[in-house]
């Protein structure tokens, strides 16, 4: 019985969800590796800069990084940001290696991050965007009874780039992007049936693993 | 009896709607965190205007929503955790307090110059943003005027998971803490605050101005701004 009605959730959610397609690469300049005791740090780039990457996509990277198979240990980004007060502000933080190195010599920058053991800074940029939409859909309801007839789309983009700083070497190990594209479908005759492409979390899954593997595994191409 | 009815019937109606357009933001005033800063050796007086006891901003969106935001005495806790942050002893003052019955190498006084907000209605986009602007006048120990800042500070919060009232709340308390990091970095740059640690400026130059009190006169001060847009380390004179 339990069997069956696993079977039936899968088979609902399979039918019900829109198609993603997807396409994940990473660039590797230097080495990586995470010791025991050594933690990771995931941050939205600066607002001071335009950034719009939303605060509900870092946070789902950060539990996708901290949970499941090779999970890292992941420092809180706000824990992160309080411990080095005023150097790690939307207006103080390096917005480059450059400034990293810069960074690291600040008043308790370097004590309180070996304190914390945080060895990497992954920065997120980028976000989802709604690019295209189209079809109509309309409802009506009586006192005999409603419904809804029509169809509708929409195409959602989630592109995100990740940044990875190696705080011992003061310099940046590479990057690796999520690029991930998915179309709902909404037809409706009498019941809509929605075929939502969960666009969003699938870049943050993708990312995720990712950068699980790219961190633990890495020695250089 | 029924005209009365209706009457109070209305009288809900209509406050009912007057209050789906309104919106009420209540803001405690961020805690700041121990910074990462060598205390500047000096006593500062910290005269704290009456505003800053319970400042409330009104806007009008489009005229289409109403936003009341209450700082209360958020902006007095702010300043009295930085300053006690910044410097080896400050004298908090009330605005009806005497400066002569106090010793200090030099007297700050705060003033909120500008505060605006933006909806996402209004940017088109799914951030509420708080910019605040500090205005801060420096006197010597015998109240001549040393300098005038003015810090501009902003905060920016997306709606993803909070109420607009949150949104906008966690968006002021993002400006206020973006003031702090920037008073605590710049402070001393753009006023030479930690040069009145060695006493009084001597201006050579007859008096012309007042701290708020009135029982001190002062020189022209020099005036400083720091933008936020574009870094910290864009230092106007």
């Amino acid at each position: 019985m339990k069997l069956r009605i696993s079977c039936i959730t899968v088979i609902v959610a399979i039918i019900t969800s829109g198609c993603v397609t997807a396409a994940i690469e990473n660039a590797r300049v230097e080495a990586t590796g995470l010791l025991e005791g050594e933690a990771i740090v995931v941050m939205a780039k600066s607002y001071h800069q335009g950034n719009e990457t939303e605060a509900d996509y870092i946070q789902c990277v950060e539990t996708a990084l901290g949970y499941g198979a090779n999970a890292l240990n992941v420092v809180p980004a706000q824990q992160f940001i309080d411990k080095l007060f005023p150097w790690f502000e939307p207006r103080t933080a390096p917005s480059n290696t450059k400034g990293l190195m810069q960074f690291m010599e600040k008043l308790g920058v370097s004590k309180a991050i070996e304190l914390m053991g945080v060895r990497y800074i992954v920065w997120i940029d980028g976000d989802t965007e709604r690019v295209t939409q189209g079809g109509s859909l309309s409802c009506a309801a009586g006192p005999g009874g409603g419904g809804c007839f029509g169809f509708a789309w929409w195409q959602d983009d989630a592109d995100y780039e990740a940044s990875i700083w190696d705080l011992d070497q003061s310099e940046s190990v590479g990057t690796v992007t999520a690029d991930y594209s998915g179309t709902s479908f909404l037809p409706a005759l009498v019941i809509p049936i929605p075929l939502i492409a969960r666009t969003q979390a699938r870049a943050c899954g993708g990312l995720a693993k990712q950068l699980k593997t790219f961190i633990i595994g890495g020695e250089q191409v | 009896m029924i005209a009365t009815r209706y009457f109070r019937y209305s009288i809900i109606l209509i406050v009912a709607f007057a209050a789906g357009c309104a919106s009420n933001v209540t803001v405690e005033g961020p805690s700041i965190p121990r910074p990462h800063f060598d205390k500047l050796p000096l006593i500062v007086a910290l005269r704290l205007p009456a505003e800053f006891q319970d400042f409330v901003h009104e806007e009008n969106v489009l005229g289409r929503e109403s936003w009341t935001i209450r700082l209360g005495s958020s902006n007095a806790k702010f300043f009295t955790q930085l300053f006690g942050y910044m410097f080896d002893n400050v004298i908090v003052l009330g605005p009806d307090d005497d400066m002569l019955d106090y010793t200090f190498d030099a007297l700050v006084e705060p003033k909120i110059e500008g505060f605006e907000f933006s909806v996402p209605n209004q940017s088109k986009t799914d951030a509420f943003t708080v910019w605040v602007r500090y205005r801060m006048q420096v006197f010597d120990s015998v109240g001549t005027s040393a300098s005038t800042w003015t810090v501009s500070a902003y905060g920016k919060s997306q709606t993803e998971g909070l109420s607009g009232e949150k949104a906008l709340q966690r968006a002021a308390v993002l400006a206020m803490r973006d003031a702090a990091a920037l008073i605590l970095l710049q402070m001393d740059k753009a006023t030479n605050i930690g040069v009145l640690a060695d006493g009084p400026i001597n201006t050579g130059k007859p008096d012309s101005g007042e701290a708020s009190d009135g029982k001190s006169i002062n020189d022209e001060p020099t005036v400083f701004d720091i933008f936020t847009i574009g870094g910290i380390d864009e230092v106007t004179n």
